[in-house]
């Protein structure tokens, strides 16, 4: 067996770890390290140069085992592991060593300790390195389908753009009838269509289209398996459907928040969120003459810090129809910072002005009072920049709230295994670079159920994630990451253990060479470690998380406390 | 040599802590809290792996029988295990383990089970917090002659 | 349709991100870069709001998987020169600048950018530094290879010289290149071309050009990056000093009918992120943010904003200041505005008021990139009011142009951020995918 020849590559990432971590120590430490034939540092390692580098001193030095300490594994193993391959050397031959996320950014004011915790997490790093094996990975079919949770405009777009592309899509919709939030709506912003004129064709083209199969008044009940290979069940009115999906594209929406407890709104009759004007007032409706609306009611508050992204949007689009329909009425419009970003919105904002609505900011710790007893008759609020009190009289109170998370998030966030933010939305893989990817393959997500979007933005985000979702169908297969577990058949004593504890059922007891033992299905499991830990006999291992790996790690860690560097 | 690294500590005692923290959740939570720069104490070393339930009793054991002061499992919230029941092992394990501790006369509160998800990079900082704290308290962890 | 290839006109994160994933989709992506890299205003940013992520780490790995895919052919250092036919069958003539340098030989070792005796401003740092002739455009550039600048290459433009050429090793020096055209054919069009920040010398009030200690926001990027012109360490201008107090002047140029009737959509965040870094830096660095409206409408923005606020001595101050002056002796700029938000109930008189700072940025307003108003011609595109690519439908088309088969993303569309070009660049992918049909 070859001597094992490590090499070390310690990243300065700028100065987002070697502002803090002292990387030349730790790499003059990581040449001290048994196995470790060669160690060099990169400003950035990720970048073309540092790449080039693993990939010549691969090379050069013979290396057949590569260790990089840098950010961490979530973002760049594929990078390196790519890089490893290239230049000829097992992708499964790389470890990664976190010293940035988990080391310099944590302890930006120690950096004595980060140092020395850096070079620990190295040594742990180098010596797991050293029992890692080779390994091939496994391609898994993907089946010819993709599943479509919410029959909004996103769900629908999706849907669309996936069929349009030549996939089959089963569209689940809870509703009787697709369209989601925006049917509430009456008039859209910015082409201010009627909404039916933009609704009503979308969903003709969704229901004729021959390789969309849509499900109303239907949910998905249950998920189970992995990109490729998903098998779901959807509850029709008490009947159940199996399904089998490639890839899941999220897009349930959210709900626009009810606030019972604010300004008066369980109350009095006369005050309304802006979904509940669209819904009772701009369709035939008398219109009010004397409105005022209230923006932020519910959000960018302690208790739900975010902004609602378009609900300034929405004021401002009802406060010019308001305008339209009735010139000589008042309309005032009470904000804590007019959110009309971009080109169309700040458009909007100005005709808004020049038609006459009246923007008046206000203070959080200053809040309108509504004025009433049976009904709304004035409000009364703090004029932040005129510095005086004002009374505006009010037939109609609109309070311009938020989009809170859909009712049922927590339910498809279970059932799905993907998480949601702190705000109750969707949790995207990476808020900059995957904002429509969650962690797990195979699964996207669109629109208000991952953060409140207006149609433009929704309409985007579901073509976004319809590319993505296809992808892997059009491939027709998916690699599978080789950290799947694995039997040692001689050791075996067929306990069952595994096979109970497996989540996935992909390990059952079969007659081999060595008797009856366990046999891992390699496209089923999912390398969880589960069964691993449930061995006693220590045949069940997990390729790349096996027992003496890990516990090369632990040693390693031990030793460096006791007496420091140098072979054990 | 256990007697003389217990005095040359004494107040000074920084504790050294294993954390295993499963890729899904509890290691994506602390990659949340290094984003946020959530400044914590240097006690921790984090071993990834893919659910917390991979993680064995004997790691435990290992860990402290060598000298470690502290073991700390991390996992996502009961019922969001992404591998959907790994951590409910993790939890009956976790049980079992400090009994066991007790029995072998290490101090239970050395090793503990925690769930920290993707989004909680704050957990994940209080937690280091408070369980640094917690084993400070308990002073330095005396290895075994033979580890 | 049998022609499966699809030009991407810009090399910005929108137009990598779309090549990737039109890559992805077994289609062959001819990516058209008119510098000599990729990477785009995101190579310029030190980090990223809200996440703080530092902005080379996560756009290197983009960049190398657009480069390295082998469905990509990247044309940096060249331009789009001439767009016929329609949809499904464009004919598109690209024109490869020479470099003078031969790519194939050239290593990126920078032995000849030491020797060269030629610098000039460095349009990467925003003039702040220079460069040299012959170079690379930032460390991490892809591809890692030279550029001869023949405006000011000493040989190209007087005759001598030729030091490179005497230093390469790898004899990658080629002054005999000429320019290529090159002749492709796609089915669908991709624009991406980014933006450029707008010049404020025009806005007087403002001291731009004429008061040191007023600079830009994107110089300000570079001045607080660990790879810019002073390491990350912030130095004003005029003697270097590191500045105590910084102000921030919002919408430069923007929500103004006299400039850009249009909000910029991203300076807010910009500006908030760029306090935050300062302070990082230097922890005694208090920064007041000069602002009309704070937009912070994307996900975890208000939180950042917080942040801010609590954390890193960052003060918002309501109001969008009407001249800046300066204290001659000092150095020091002098901010003057309208209180127009009045702290304790009681005091009712509205001021005119002033600050002296250190130092002043300018969040000018942003603008479709150079290239913009050339391409949209040569493509025969239209341009809405405010000179962005028109895109016809916002609601149910938000990427495609007025042009079947032309498609637009990012900036060149609309005021965005990063993600929502990331995004918008995957829908234009989509968009190609249903355009050209099913693979096989």
């Amino acid at each position: 067996m070859p001597k094992t020849r490590v090499g070390v590559f310690v990243c300065h990432c700028g100065n987002n770890i070697g502002g803090v971590v002292r990387v030349p120590e730790v790499v003059e430490f990581a040449r001290t390290l048994p196995n470790v034939v060669y160690a060099e540092d990169n400003l950035y390692t990720c970048s073309e140069e540092g790449l080039s580098s693993i990939k010549s001193q691969i090379g050069e030095q013979n290396l057949n085992r590569v260790v990089v300490a840098s950010c961490t594994p979530r973002t760049h193993e594929p990078l390196f592991k790519e890089a490893c391959e290239e230049a000829g050397l097992n992708r499964y031959l790389f470890e990664f060593v976190n010293i940035r996320e988990h080391c310099s950014w944590v302890h930006a004011h120690e950096p004595a300790k980060a140092t020395e915790k850096a070079k620990e997490l190295v040594k742990m790093g180098v010596a797991k390195a050293c029992y890692l094996e080779p390994q091939e990975e496994f391609e898994s079919e993907v089946f010819p389908a993709a599943l479509v949770i919410g029959g909004g405009i996103s769900g629908m777009t999706a849907a669309l753009s996936l069929a349009g592309q030549g996939v089959d899509v089963h569209l689940v919709e809870r509703e009787r009838e697709l369209g989601g939030l925006i049917r509430r709506v009456r008039t859209l912003f910015p082409t201010e269509q009627d909404t039916a004129e933009v609704l009503g064709p979308l969903i003709e083209r969704v229901e004729k289209h021959p390789q969309i199969t849509t499900y109303l008044g239907s949910e998905v009940e249950s998920v189970e398996g992995f990109i490729g290979d998903f098998d779901v069940t959807v509850a029709s009115d008490g009947a159940a459907s199996e399904l089998k999906v490639g890839t899941i594209i999220v897009a349930t929406g959210a709900q626009e928040l009810k606030p019972l407890e604010l300004y008066g709104y369980s109350q009095l009759p006369n005050v309304v969120t802006q979904l509940d004007f669209e819904e009772k007032f701009k369709r035939d409706a008398e219109i009010p003459r004397n409105v005022v609306m209230i923006n932020c009611v519910g959000a960018r508050i302690p208790e739900r810090t975010y902004c609602g992204r378009f609900c300034c949007t929405t004021a401002i689009k009802n406060a010019i129809w308001l305008k339209e329909q009735d010139p000589d009425g008042s309309v005032y419009v009470l904000h804590r910072d007019v959110m009309a970003y971009g080109v169309d919105i700040e458009e909007f904002y100005r005709r808004a002005m020049e038609l006459g609505v009246r923007f008046l900011r206000y203070d959080i710790d200053d809040p309108p009072q509504i004025l009433g007893e049976e009904r709304a008759e004035a409000v009364r609020v703090q004029h932040q920049l005129m510095g005086r009190e004002v009374v505006l009289p009010a037939d109609l109170v609109i309070l311009t709230t938020p989009l809170v998370a859909q009712e049922g998030s927590e339910k498809v966030s279970k059932m799905l295994k993907v998480p949601l933010g702190s705000e109750g939305f969707f949790l995207e893989a990476h808020l900059k670079l995957r904002p429509v990817e969650f962690s797990t393959d195979g699964i996207f997500v669109c629109g208000s159920a991952r953060y409140p979007s207006n149609i433009s933005e929704s309409v985007s985000q579901a073509y976004a994630t319809a590319a993505k979702a296809a992808i892997p169908i059009e491939d027709g297969f998916v690699r599978v990451e080789a950290i799947t577990a694995y039997c040692d058949e001689r050791s075996c004593s067929a306990c069952g253990n595994c096979v109970e504890v497996c989540p996935f059922g992909a390990i059952e007891l079969q007659e081999g060479r060595f008797g009856t033992t366990a046999h891992v299905n390699v496209a089923q499991c999912k390398g969880c470690g589960c069964c691993v830990a449930a061995c006693p006999s220590g045949s069940m291992q997990q390729r790349g998380f096996d027992d003496r790996q890990l516990l090369s790690m632990i040693s390693a860690l031990a030793e460096e406390m006791t007496g420091g560097a140098g072979s054990p | 040599m256990a007697q003389e690294a217990h005095e040359e500590h004494g107040d000074g005692f920084e504790p050294r802590i294993l954390v295993f923290a499963c890729n899904w959740c509890s290691y994506a939570g602390a990659d949340l809290a290094g984003v946020s720069r959530l400044q914590m104490p240097a006690s921790c070393r984090v071993i990834r792996v893919m659910c917390s339930a991979r993680v064995r009793p004997e790691f435990v054991i290992a860990a402290l029988s060598k000298g470690l002061d502290g073991v700390l499992v991390l996992g996502c919230h009961p019922g969001e295990c992404h591998y959907s029941e790994g951590n409910y092992f993790t939890r009956r394990r976790g049980l079992f383990l400090k009994q066991l501790l007790e029995y072998v006369g290490i101090e239970p509160e050395r090793f503990q089970v925690r769930w920290v998800s993707a989004s909680e990079g704050a957990k994940f900082a209080d937690t280091v917090e408070e369980v640094t704290e917690q084993i400070k308290a308990l002073g330095p962890n005396r290895p075994r002659a033979h580890s | 349709m049998s022609n499966r290839a699809v030009l991407v006109i810009g090399g910005g994160i929108a137009g990598i991100q779309a090549s990737i994933d039109l890559a992805n989709m077994g289609l062959q992506v001819y990516l058209v870069e008119s510098t000599p890299s990729i990477g785009g205003r995101m190579a310029q940013l030190d980090k990223t709001f809200p996440t703080n992520d530092c902005s080379m780490c996560i756009l290197a790995p983009k960049m190398i998987e657009c480069a390295g895919h082998e469905n990509v052919h990247l044309f940096t250092y060249s331009e789009v020169d001439e767009v016929r036919g329609e949809a499904g069958e464009f004919k598109v003539t690209v024109r490869r600048k020479p470099r003078y340098v031969d790519l194939n030989r050239c290593t990126g070792c920078g032995d000849c950018v030491e020797k060269c005796p030629r610098r000039v401003a460095d349009e990467f740092n925003m003039g702040l530094s220079q460069r040299k002739a012959i170079y690379l455009p930032f460390p991490q550039a892809v591809p890692r290879k030279v550029t001869i600048d023949a405006e000011t290459c000493l040989y190209l433009t007087k005759g001598r010289c030729r030091l490179c050429e005497e230093t390469c090793e790898a004899g990658a020096i080629d002054f005999e290149q000429q320019e290529e055209l090159v002749e492709l054919e796609v089915a669908a069009i991709v624009m991406a071309t980014g933006f450029d920040p707008y010049d404020p010398t025009s806005l007087k009030e403002y001291g731009y050009g004429e008061i040191e200690n007023v600079i830009t926001a994107l110089e300000l990027e570079r001045l607080i990056c660990a790879s810019g012109p002073t390491g990350g360490h912030l130095e004003r201008p005029s003697d270097g000093k590191v500045p105590r107090t910084v102000a921030f002047i919002q919408c430069v140029g923007s929500r103004d009918v006299h400039y850009k009737p249009y909000c910029s959509s991203v300076c807010c965040m910009h500006a908030t992120k760029e306090a935050i870094l300062a302070n990082e830096h230097h922890p005694d660095l208090r920064s007041f943010i000069f602002y009309t409206d704070m937009r912070a409408v994307g996900k975890q923005f208000q939180e950042y904003v917080i942040r801010a606020r609590e954390e890193y001595s960052v003060t918002y101050v309501r109001s969008r200041p009407g001249h800046i002056a300066v204290d001659q002796d000092t150095g020091n700029p002098i901010v003057w505005y309208d209180e127009t938000v009045f702290g304790e109930a009681g005091d009712r008189v509205r001021r005119v008021t002033s600050m002296e700072v250190d130092l002043v940025i300018l969040c000018q307003a942003l603008v479709p990139h150079g290239v913009h108003r050339e391409m949209v011609e040569k493509l025969g595109l239209e341009l809405d009011e405010s000179g962005f690519v028109a895109i016809q439908d916002r609601l149910i088309r938000p990427v495609d142009t007025s042009v079947s088969g032309i498609f637009a993303c990012g900036f060149c569309q609309s005021p965005q951020d990063i993600p929502d070009s990331v995004i918008q660049a995957s829908a234009t992918a989509a968009r190609v995918a249903e355009l050209l049909g099913p693979r096989k």
